[in-house]
């Protein structure tokens, strides 16, 4: 009986701390970002906020069910360097997580995708490696936006 | 009185030997070549290749020179990094080697599933890669399917294993290889600017920092051969030429391939926010082979599911002798005929399903599941440390024991390399805490927070297993098989 109580401990323990805790924490903190239609040109707006001048932005949408639309937009930082960032709306819940979960399944080895992921909204932005100057100016522009 | 003096004897199984070089090379290269590397790894262009040369020296030759030290010197030892992590600092830190390597997989596998469920939907209809009913469907045949393949052994799997890997893997690098060099002669335009050796060097800055470490374990599992020692025909000659084997047919594929991409797609269109078969596709059709893109998203599934495959068996065949040897409550420690871990294969799939179920169920896990995908890069830098500290440490404690496989320039060799893995692990390490560009500052301190305490939940497991050890842990009558 010992063994039986010791031996189902044990597996409740790895199961409380292999799955639950950790999930649980990320779900604690990293609240989901709701469905809701963000109107406009989130990603244009908050770089215009920031002070990054907007380059271009070419019509792209993604072959994804669901995709209602995006944009490659091309910034430009005070240096002159150019980047750009992949925008993507979505009519749905459903399809703008199906989306988030394709890439992330585009893990580099074990580790993570190259890309970086904002949603804000029904929207989605992948954010290319090397990107993340520009990004720490827009994204507190971003959070405004979101929490309107 | 000892423990194992008290404890009845045991039954000692005694694996069929079936594995040689081919085979163990393929394990190898099962579990670390991955196609969709390269779409990922064309976005750097020419600095793609600064990149890979990091990964590999830093990380790919140490790793594949400690691995063929420490497999060939403990060959007649079951186990992995837990045989070789075990003889250096003990049963502490052989467990949490190999406790790390098999919970950071239970982490991993929904993105591999969802990888090889949405690439299969590239063939047979894309609309599927958004419907959650058939993505959770794939993934568990997937899942489940590879582990019943684990279940019948090492006979079966090796089969699998070779031949999954030269279909998904091997065959579909060559094609795109090829195909790249028909670009090159064929006069079409190479989308990348004219070559330069300052075109290779990697921009190093704080935004990309946190890719080092990403860059580093890019390949990991050039270990995976070592947890199949006990079924290996001759492993003190056969490891060796089979590590060598793995790591060129490894970095040759996936430089080359990766380059044939970066040829072909201008890096502005490089975009895999829909996936890797979209690069695939794009490629395809850049050199007018569409009809193509459907068989190879079916290689590539077969491709992600031999990965799966590896990286499933060999770190629950470790897990599976820590359970033999007492170090698990003894509902682990069940082996069928097959000499297969039936219960830590049947725990660990119950695991994977319920995460893979909040995965692609639970729209919070989705969104933040890179965060755990970040602990997966701690928890492996905390195994490969050890394994080569234990390298080091072996050549002190154990300085006579039988090398077949001898890492050449004595201790400073050994210094050398195992130094400069270990220092490549921590640093990955550490970068790895830090955050990409896309967060508040309040957000990067629970980030870290997180990242730091999920890797320290899914790595101390095992300390707390060994105080709750008892001598009845090991048992006896629980495997079928022959008796030595």
């Amino acid at each position: 009986m010992n063994e039986v109580d010791n031996s189902t401990w044990a597996v409740m323990l790895i199961l409380i701390l292999i799955v639950l805790l950790p999930i649980g924490w990320i779900v604690v903190v990293s609240a989901s970002e709701p469905y809701h239609v963000v109107l406009g040109e989130p990603l244009r707006e908050a770089a215009e906020n920031s002070g990054i001048t907007v380059v271009s932005a070419v019509n792209s949408t993604l072959p994804f069910p669901g995709a209602t639309g995006g944009k490659i937009y091309t910034f430009s930082d005070e240096n002159g360097d150019l980047f750009t960032i992949q925008t993507q709306s979505f009519d749905s819940a459903g399809s703008r997580d199906a989306a988030i979960q394709i890439h992330n399944a585009q893990s580099l080895g074990k580790g993570k995708p190259v890309q970086d992921l904002v949603v804000v909204g029904n929207h989605l932005f992948f954010i290319k490696p090397g990107t993340s100057g520009i990004m720490n100016k827009i994204l507190p522009e971003l959070q405004k936006i979101k929490s309107r | 009185m000892s423990e194992e003096a008290a404890a009845p004897k045991k039954a000692v199984l005694t694996p069929p030997k079936v594995l040689g070089i081919f085979a163990l090379a393929m394990i190898n290269v099962a579990a670390v070549l991955s196609i969709r590397n390269f779409p990922s790894m064309a976005m750097f262009g020419w600095q793609c290749i600064g990149w890979y040369i990091i990964g590999t020296v830093l990380f790919l030759i140490p790793l594949s020179l400690a691995g063929a030290e420490l497999a060939t010197m403990l060959s007649h030892k079951g186990g992995g990094v837990y045989a070789w992590c075990k003889e250096a600092f003990g049963e502490k830190g052989g467990f949490v080697a190999i406790f790390c390597e098999w919970s950071n997989n239970l982490v991993w596998f929904p993105t591999v599933l969802a990888f090889i469920a949405s690439t299969l939907a590239f063939a047979l209809s894309p609309a599927l890669g958004s419907n959650s009913i058939y993505l959770f469907s794939v993934m568990m045949i997937a899942f489940w399917g590879t582990t019943a393949i684990a279940y019948f052994g090492e006979n079966v799997s090796s089969k699998f294993q070779n031949y999954g890997v030269i279909l998904g893997s091997i065959i579909p690098s060559i094609l795109i290889i090829g195909l790249g060099i028909w670009w090159a002669m064929s006069g079409a335009v190479i989308v990348l600017p004219p070559f330069s050796i300052s075109q290779i060097v990697p921009t190093l800055n704080m935004s990309t920092l946190p890719f080092f470490a990403t860059v580093i374990l890019l390949f990991a599992g050039m270990e995976m051969a070592g947890f199949h020692a006990l079924e290996t025909r001759n492993p003190s000659k056969d490891y060796p030429k089979a590590m060598a084997i793995s790591a060129v047919i490894i970095f040759a594929c996936t430089v080359l391939a990766t380059l044939a991409i970066a040829f072909v797609i201008p890096a502005n269109e490089l975009n895999l926010s829909a996936g890797v078969m979209q690069a695939i596709q794009y490629f395809f059709n850049a050199a007018h082979i569409p009809a193509a893109v459907a068989p190879m998203a079916v290689l590539i599934t077969v491709g992600g599911v031999v990965s799966l495959a590896a990286w499933l068996i060999g770190p629950a065949k470790g897990l599976g002798v820590v359970a033999e040897e007492g170090n698990l409550p003894p509902v682990f420690n069940r082996t069928n005929k097959y000499g297969s871990p039936v219960a830590v294969l049947f725990i660990q799939a119950l695991i994977g399903t319920f995460v893979s179920l909040l995965y692609i169920f639970l729209p919070s896990v989705n969104q933040a599941y890179w965060i755990l995908s970040a602990m997966t890069v701690e928890l492996l830098c905390i195994v490969y440390f050890l394994v080569f500290a234990s390298l080091i440490k072996l050549r002190y404690s154990r300085p006579d024991a039988p090398r077949p496989f001898k890492i050449p320039g004595g201790m400073p060799g050994v210094w050398l390399i195992g130094g400069m893995g270990a220092f490549a692990v921590i640093f990955a390490f550490i970068v790895g805490l830090m955050p990409t560009g896309a967060f508040t500052a309040k957000e990067t301190l629970f980030y870290v927070i997180g990242l730091l305490l999920g890797t320290f939940l899914l790595s101390v497991p095992p300390l707390i297993f060994l105080k709750l050890k008892k001598p009845s842990w090991i048992e006896t009558g629980n495997k079928e098989g022959e008796l030595k």
